[in-house]
Parts: C-alpha cells; sequence; structure tokens
C-alpha cells in the first residue's frame, strides 16, 4: 500500500513538534508555573490541564499521537514495534507486583507505574496476569510469563527473569519487523538491539563485571553478536569505539574518550545512542514514500517526549540548568 | 487490408491519448495523496498543493493534442471523411505518435512522484515554494522534447 498520503500527513505533523531550542528556552523559566504557561500553545497544554502531573500528560501525549497514526499508517505493525517494549514494561512491572506480594508485601503492586502506550489494554493485561490466563495474550507472553513464574520460584532473582522478558521483547520485536519485510525496520531493530546491549556492556563494566559470565546479559539479533558483546567487557572501555569501529556505533563511544568525567561522558554516551537510533531510520527522510517514516516520526516525538521530561523536572526540582541542557536530544 | 492504413494510424492516436492519459492520472493521483496528507494537517497549502498537483496533467494534454492532430491529419475532424492511407503510411503516423505515448506516460508517472516530494518540501518550508515547482517541472522538459518530437514526424508525413 502507498506511503504518500502517510509520509505527507507526518510532514506536516512534523511542524508541531517541538525542537531542542524551545525546551532550551523552557529550561530558563523562572518556575514551574512559567513552564507550564510556556507550554500553554503547545500540543501538551492539552493534557496538561486534565492529567494529574506532567509525567501523565507526556504519555498521553504520545498515547494520542499513536492513536492518530493508527488511523491513517497502513501497516498497523509499525506502530506496534514503537508500542510493544511498553507492554514488556508492563509485564514487568505487574510481575515484580506479584513477586513482592507473594514475598509478603501488601503494598507490592504498583499499578501507576504502568504505562498506556502498550498495544494491550492495561487492565486486561493486569486480570490476565493477575488470573493466569495467558491465553490470548500477543508477542509470546503466553509462555513467557510460565517462564519467568518458574525462573522466579526457582532463583527468587528479579534480575534473571527482566532479562529473560527483555530477551523475549527483542525477539518478538525482530518478529514483528520481518513480518513487515521492509529492512529498514529490520535494520532498525537489529541497531537498538546493539544500543540495547551496548548500555548492558558500560553498566557491566562499571561494576567490574566477569566477562565469561556477562554472555546472558546480552541480547541476540543485533548488528553485532553477543559473544562479541561481552568480549568487550575484557577490554579498557576507552578503546571500544576503535574495536567497534567497523559497525556503524563505533561512532557513539568517542564520548567515552573524550570526557574526563566519567559522568558526563555516560550521560553523553547515553544521549548519542538514543540519537543514533534516529539517525540510523534517518536516510528515510529523503524518500517521499518509505514506511520507515513512521518509525522516525514516533522516535522523534518520544525524543521531544524525553526532552520534556528533563526540562520540566530541571525547572520543577531546581537542578542545574546546564546539566539538564547536556541531556536534551536532538531529536529535531 | 484496404484500411489497414487507417487502422495503424488510429492505433497511434490513441496510444499518444490513452498512454500519456493513463500517466497523467497515475502521476496526479500520487501528487493528490500528498496534497490530501499535507492539507490534513494544514488546510491553508490548498492553493500551493493544487499547482504542484496539477503539474503531471500536462502529459494527458500532450497526448491529446498528438491525437487531434493526427485526427485532423486523417481528415476525421470536420466531416470531409478519411484521407486513403497505405499501410506503411499508416505506420509512419502510428511511429509519430510513440515519443509522447511512451514519454508521457512514463514521465507523468515520475513527474508525480517528485510533484508529491514537492509537496512534502512546502508542508515544511513553504517559502520555498518557487524551488519545489521547479523540480518537478524539470521533468516536463522531456514531455515537452517527446511531444516536439512526435509533432515534428507527423509534419513529415505525407498523406493523401
Amino acid at each position: 500500500m502507498s506511503y504518500v498520503y502517510t509520509v505527507a500527513r507526518l510532514r506536516g505533523m512534523e511542524n508541531h513538534i517541538l525542537d531542542t531550542a524551545f525546551f532550551s528556552r523552557l529550561m530558563d523559566s523562572a518556575g514551574i508555573d512559567d513552564a507550564l504557561k510556556a507550554l500553554g500553545e503547545t500540543s501538551y497544554s492539552q493534557w496538561l490541564s486534565q492529567s494529574a502531573g506532567f509525567d501523565k500528560a507526556i504519555d498521553s501525549e504520545i498515547l494520542a499521537t499513536c492513536e492518530e497514526l493508527k488511523t491513517f499508517v497502513p501497516d498497523k505493525e509499525l506502530l506496534d514495534i514503537f508500542r510493544l517494549p511498553y507492554d514488556f514494561h508492563n509485564v514487568k512491572v505487574l510481575l515484580k507486583g506479584l513477586f513482592k506480594v507473594r514475598g509478603g508485601e501488601s503494598e507490592g503492586r504498583r499499578y501507576d507505574l504502568l504505562s498506556k502506550l502498550g498495544t494491550i489494554d492495561t487492565e486486561e493485561l493486569t486480570n490476565a496476569i493477575e488470573t493466569e490466563e495467558y491465553g490470548f495474550l500477543p508477542y509470546g507472553l503466553t509462555d513467557l510469563i510460565p517462564q519467568c513464574w518458574q525462573l522466579w520460584d526457582q532463583t527468587k532473582n528479579a534480575q534473571a527473569v527482566e532479562l529473560l522478558i527483555d530477551h523475549q521483547m527483542f525477539a518478538a520485536m525482530l518478529k514483528v519487523a520481518e513480518g513487515l519485510k521492509m529492512p529498514d525496520i529490520v535494520r532498525w531493530v537489529r541497531c537498538k538491539i546493539d544500543v540495547e546491549n551496548l548500555r548492558s556492556a558500560i553498566r557491566l563494566a562499571r561494576m567490574k563485571y566477569d566477562s565469561a559470565k556477562a554472555l546472558p546479559f546480552f541480547h541476540d539479533g543485533g548488528t553485532i553478536r553477543a559473544d562479541d558483546m561481552s568480549r568487550l567487557l575484557n577490554e579498557p572501555q576507552e578503546t571500544w569505539s576503535r574495536t567497534l569501529s567497523y559497525t556503524d556505533i563505533g561512532g557513539v563511544l568517542s564520548a567515552l574518550n573524550e570526557q574526563s568525567d566519567i559522568n558526563a561522558a555516560l550521560s553523553d554516551v547515553s544521549k548519542s545512542l538514543d540519537d543514533y537510533l534516529i539517525k540510523v531510520l534517518e536516510s528515510a527522510k529523503y524518500s517521499m514514500d518509505a514506511p520507515a517514516n513512521v518509525l522516525l516520526f514516533l522516535l522523534t516525538k518520544e525524543a521531544e517526549a524525553r526532552n520534556m521530561r528533563v526540562a520540566l523536572v530541571c525547572v520543577a526540582g531546581g537542578l542545574d540548568r546546564e546539566f539538564g541542557r547536556r541531556l536534551l536530544s536532538n531529536g529535531r | 487490408m484496404e484500411h489497414l492504413g487507417l487502422s495503424l494510424a488510429l492505433f497511434g492516436a490513441a496510444l499518444a491519448a490513452a498512454l500519456a492519459g493513463i500517466g497523467s492520472a497515475i502521476g496526479i493521483g500520487v501528487a493528490g495523496g500528498a496534497a490530501a496528507g499535507v492539507m490534513t494537517e494544514d488546510p491553508n497549502k490548498f492553493g500551493s498543493c493544487l499547482i504542484l498537483q496539477a503539474l503531471p496533467g500536462t502529459q494527458g494534454i500532450y497526448g491529446l493534442l498528438i491525437a487531434f492532430f493526427v485526427l485532423n491529419k486523417l481528415g476525421l475532424l470536420g466531416g470531409a471523411g478519411a484521407v486513403a492511407l497505405t499501410w506503411n503510411q499508416g505506420l509512419q503516423i502510428l511511429a509519430s505518435c510513440l515519443p509522447i505515448a511512451v514519454v508521457g506516460w512514463y514521465s507523468a508517472i515520475w513527474q508525480g512522484k517528485t510533484s508529491a516530494a514537492s509537496i512534502q518540501m512546502i508542508s515544511k518550508k513553504p517559502e520555498a515554494m518557487g524551488k519545489a515547482i521547479i523540480l518537478p517541472a524539470m521533468v516536463e522538459t522531456y514531455a515537452v522534447l517527446a511531444l516536439l518530437t512526435s509533432i515534428l514526424m507527423l509534419m513529415g508525413v505525407q498523406v493523401g
């Protein structure tokens, strides 16, 4: 099906996406009231007046965008690829809550942490998990959740359960992408797996984790093999960008060499990895009918939402504005 | 066999009008899809979008022009009756129609795609309207060249 109409409409919608300069100005606001006043003319204002807190308002804006896109994007799976991680996030929240309840904590459930951005209605998902009726759940969750329970009963290790869920999430994303038969989308999912593996590698390196035991932390399906990722832990971080220079992602790690302050370097790398996932799809910008534009738009919108969170948290919490500016993504 | 020449000439006229017309319809359809997408978000861009959407329509007009030219040459317009044509003359007229038929068909589709891209461009940069028109107009050059070729070839065919 033709994406000419879809991409043209997205081009029109892109005009409403807030740029980094706007967020930089937003951070100069004297207080949260001034910041919320500055948001009055943006699409977020409608949610700010309805929702309790700006966090929910930001989620509502992304959800509304997804719902709008659903009305004119020919392949709904493109939206599913974007929303699917939120389903797996919800599964993690619900399972962790139940683990705590089983462990005797009556206040274990954290329904407030559930995201409405997933493809599965949160109430249905909650009912399914609490009543142990997983039959209708998509993306392999039907088999995954009993496996999670089994693993929890055996190990009581929430991190191991989280890893199992993440493995399934990336496998499901890859499966949906391959089903679309769109090479750009498959490549993006593989790059996303690389990004997550690299984040894990950075975390493990900071913990001085033994590389021989690190393999289970890495997901299969990326452009860089999980084995190669775990071998990175044997090398100093400064050399990672050189080791991975044969990949596109290698350049993102250069901040690890350039910054002497490790915290600043890590925040720079984290931001660069987010921006990298947008850059992977940027060639679609030059096509008038590339389906990848749908995902590119959603990622840009997500980057906008991330910037909004950073700016509002900085203003509300009176945090260092310069540090906040460094965290802003270059979404648009 | 006595009307084979006339049949070939009419077939040429039909090809010129039909293929160039089909191309234009597809091109306008593609550009129209983009225009609808942009106007959903910003209805004020109707004027700019309409101009760009109309550009791939010219090939259809060129095809029609050549078809009229052929019909006039054959004496089928004005009620004077068809001129007698040998099969060789009919084939010459058919060949003369091919440049605008083929180039018109194909260039209109590509012009439609370029127009669609230009429509997307003006949705982000309305001030670039001049440039947005020039890009699809470049494709038009080759449709005009094909039209000229068809006219010159037709003028060279001796009938009657």
